[in-house]
C-alpha cells in the first residue's frame, strides 16, 4: 500500500467509525440467562445501533474490560463500580435492573433458622466468597467466630445438598431453585434484609465513551430500557432463544426465574421513573457503606457514579 | 561474597531490573491502567502493607505444595517402578497415567472438596493430582533407557531385579527423574493454589480476596510470593541434583 492509499484508506475508517452502524460490544458477567433477559429483548436496530452481546462466564472481568476499552458496555454490580472507580478505573452506571439486591444465603429450613444472624450464630458451614463487601458486612456486624467460612463454591451447589448444615451464598431466583428442584427444602435470606442493597446487573460504560459518544449511549438506554419493558410483559420468546444459548438451563426454569425477578425489577421507584432509574441516595449510601467497611481509600462523590440519560417513564 | 559468585547472580539480576524499570516508568507515564497492571512500586506497597497476612498464607501454601510435590514423587517414582517391571503392565496402566496429565483439576474441584472437606488435604490433593504425571514419565523413560551393555553386565553376574533396579536402573535414570521433579516442582505450586481457590486458605485465598476486591497490586503481590515459592523448590531440586551427579554426570560438572 504506497502512502496516498493509506491516507484515503484511514480517513475512510476514520469516516466509518462516525457511521451509525458502528458495532458495539456488551460485555456480560454470565451465560445468557433471565437476569440479562432484557438485554436481549431490546430492539438496537430501531435505535440505530448495532449491538454485539458477549456472553462470559464466572469471572468475567466485565469493569475491566469496559474501562480498558474492550468493551463499550458492560454488565457490572454497583459496589464493584464504586470500588473500580476509588482505584481509577472511569467507569459510570446508566441503567440498574435489579433494584433489590438480589443476593442472598440459602440454608436448609430444616435448621429452623430464622435470620441472617441465626445463619452465623448458630455453627454449620457457609461458603462465602470473602472478597465480597456484604461478606465483610456479615463479618463486621455478626463475626466468623461460631461458622466455619469456606470459598464459595460458585453455582455448584453439591456440597449445599449433600450437608444439611451447610450454608451458602447464592442469588436468589438462581441457586435456591435449583436446590428445590433437587428434592432440597431450601430457605433464603436475602442480604438486602441488613441494609447492603446495591443495584446489580447495572449497564455501565467507560467516562470517555460518555464523553465521545453520549448519543449513541442516549441510544443503549433507551433501547435497553425498551428491552426490559417487553422481557418483563412477555419473557417467552427471550426466553427460547437464551435457552438455545444456554440449553443447561430448562426453560421452564427461565421461566420460573423471570417471573420470580419481577418484583426486584420493578419497583415503586420505577413505576415512577422509569425502568433502570436510579437515585442519588441510594449511590449515597452504598458508597458510605463501602467506605466503612475499608473497600474504598477515599470517598466519592455520587454524583460521578451514575448518569440519568433519559428520565422518560416506560 | 565472592567475584565468582557475583558473576553468576548478575546475569538473572539484569532482566528483573530491566522488566522491573520498564514496568514501573510505563505506570508512572500512565501507558498501562494501575487496575490492570500495577507498577511495581504498588506491587511492594501492598506487600510491605499486608506483611502479615502475605507471609502466614505463603507458609500454608508452601506446606501444602510442598506435602503434595513429596507425595507426587514417593508416589510417582513408585508407580514409574511398577510399569517398568513389564512391557504388558505398561501397555495396561500408562495410559491411564496420562489422565493425571489432562485432568482439568477446576472440574473436579467439587469432588475434591467432598471427599477431602476444605482445608489443605484438598489443596494438598489438588498439587499432587498435577505434578504426578511428570515424574511418572520421567522416571519411566528413565529406568528403561539404562544402557545395554550394563543390563548384561548385571545378568552376567547374576543379579536379581531388585538389585539390578536399586544399583544399575535406579542410579541411571536419575538425571531424567530431576529433570520430571523440576518440571512437577512448578506444576505443584500451581496445583496448590488452585486447590486454595476452592478449599481455602493460602495465597490462592488471598488471590481470590483481592482479585473480588479488586486488588492489582495485592495480587500481584501473592502471585510473586508463589513465584519465589517456586523458585525455591527448584532450587532444592537443583542442590539435590548437584549433590547426586556431580561425581558421575556431565549435566553438574562444568
Amino acid at each position: 500500500m504506497n502512502r496516498r492509499h493509506f491516507v484515503i484508506a484511514s480517513s475512510m475508517a476514520f469516516l466509518g467509525s462516525c457511521g451509525k452502524s458502528q458495532k458495539m460490544r456488551l460485555a456480560l458477567n454470565w451465560k445468557p440467562d433471565p437476569q440479562f433477559g432484557g438485554f436481549y429483548a431490546a430492539p438496537y436496530q430501531e435505535h440505530g445501533l448495532d449491538v454485539e452481546i458477549l456472553p462470559g462466564g464466572a469471572g468475567t472481568p466485565t469493569i475491566q474490560m469496559v474501562g480498558a476499552g474492550s468493551a463499550e458496555f458492560g454488565v457490572v454490580s454497583a459496589d464493584e463500580l464504586v470500588v473500580a472507580r476509588s482505584h481509577g478505573n472511569d467507569v459510570v452506571a446508566l441503567f440498574a435492573v435489579f433494584q433489590t439486591n438480589p443476593q442472598g444465603i440459602m440454608v436448609h429450613a430444616s435448621r429452623n433458622l430464622r435470620s441472617l444472624s441465626d445463619v452465623l450464630q448458630s455453627g454449620g458451614t457457609l461458603a462465602l466468597q470473602r472478597g465480597l463487601p456484604y461478606a465483610r458486612l456479615l463479618e463486621k456486624k455478626y463475626g466468623f467466630s461460631k461458622v466455619k467460612v469456606v470459598p464459595s463454591p460458585g453455582g455448584d451447589i453439591s456440597a449445599f445438598l449433600a450437608d444439611k448444615n451447610f450454608a451458602q451464598q447464592c442469588f436468589i431466583m438462581s441457586e435456591p431453585l435449583t436446590a428445590r428442584h433437587m428434592g432440597a427444602d431450601v430457605q433464603v435470606f436475602p442480604v438486602a434484609e441488613i441494609g447492603y442493597n446495591p443495584y446489580t446487573t447495572v449497564l455501565a460504560t467507560s467516562g470517555d465513551f460518555l464523553r465521545k459518544d453520549l448519543e449513541r449511549a442516549q441510544a443503549m438506554v433507551a433501547a435497553v430500557r425498551e428491552g426490559w419493558r417487553r422481557y418483563v410483559d412477555n419473557a417467552e420468546p427471550v426466553n427460547q432463544r437464551m435457552n438455545k444459548m444456554n440449553p443447561s438451563m430448562p426453560l421452564d426454569v427461565f421461566a420460573e426465574v423471570a417471573s420470580a425477578q419481577k418484583s426486584l425489577i420493578e419497583t415503586d421507584e420505577t413505576r415512577r421513573n422509569g425502568l433502570g432509574s436510579m437515585t442519588n441516595e441510594r449511590w449515597q449510601t452504598l458508597i458510605a457503606q463501602l467506605r466503612d467497611l475499608g473497600d474504598i481509600p477515599k470517598s466519592l462523590s455520587a454524583d460521578e457514579c451514575f448518569r440519568t440519560l433519559s428520565a422518560a417513564p416506560l | 561474597v565472592s567475584a565468582r559468585r557475583l558473576r553468576a547472580v548478575i546475569p538473572a539480576l539484569i532482566p528483573l531490573v530491566v522488566v522491573t524499570a520498564i514496568a514501573e516508568l510505563a505506570a508512572r507515564y500512565g501507558l498501562v491502567k494501575g487496575y490492570l497492571v500495577p507498577a511495581p512500586s504498588a506491587v511492594l506497597r501492598a506487600m510491605i502493607e499486608s506483611r502479615g497476612e502475605l507471609a502466614g498464607a505463603l507458609l500454608t501454601t508452601s506446606a501444602s505444595a510442598l506435602t503434595g510435590f513429596l507425595l507426587s514423587t514417593i508416589i510417582g517414582i513408585g508407580i514409574a517402578v511398577f510399569l517398568s517391571s513389564s512391557r504388558a503392565i505398561q501397555r495396561a496402566f500408562y495410559p491411564y497415567a496420562v489422565f493425571f496429565q489432562t485432568v482439568p483439576i477446576i472440574a473436579i474441584a467439587p469432588l475434591l472438596v467432598i471427599w477431602f472437606g476444605y482445608g489443605s488435604r484438598t489443596v494438598i490433593a489438588s498439587a499432587f493430582v498435577v505434578s504426578i504425571f511428570p515424574v511418572i514419565a520421567n522416571t519411566l523413560s528413565g529406568i528403561l533407557s539404562t544402557e545395554p551393555a550394563l543390563r548384561d553386565l548385571f545378568r552376567l553376574y547374576g543379579a536379581s531385579t531388585p538389585v539390578t533396579l536399586w544399583k544399575l536402573r535406579f542410579p541411571s535414570a536419575l538425571p531424567q527423574i530431576l529433570t520430571g521433579l523440576r518440571v512437577a516442582s512448578g506444576l505443584a505450586v500451581i496445583g496448590a493454589i488452585v486447590g486454595e481457590f476452592i478449599g481455602g486458605q493460602g495465597l490462592g485465598s488471598v488471590v481470590d480476596v483481592a482479585r473480588t476486591q479488586q486488588r492489582v497490586d495485592k495480587v500481584f503481590a501473592a502471585v510473586l510470593l508463589a513465584s519465589v515459592l517456586g523458585l525455591a523448590l527448584f532450587g532444592l531440586i537443583n542442590l539435590l541434583s548437584y549433590a547426586t551427579l556431580r561425581r558421575w554426570h556431565q549435566s553438574e560438572q562444568q
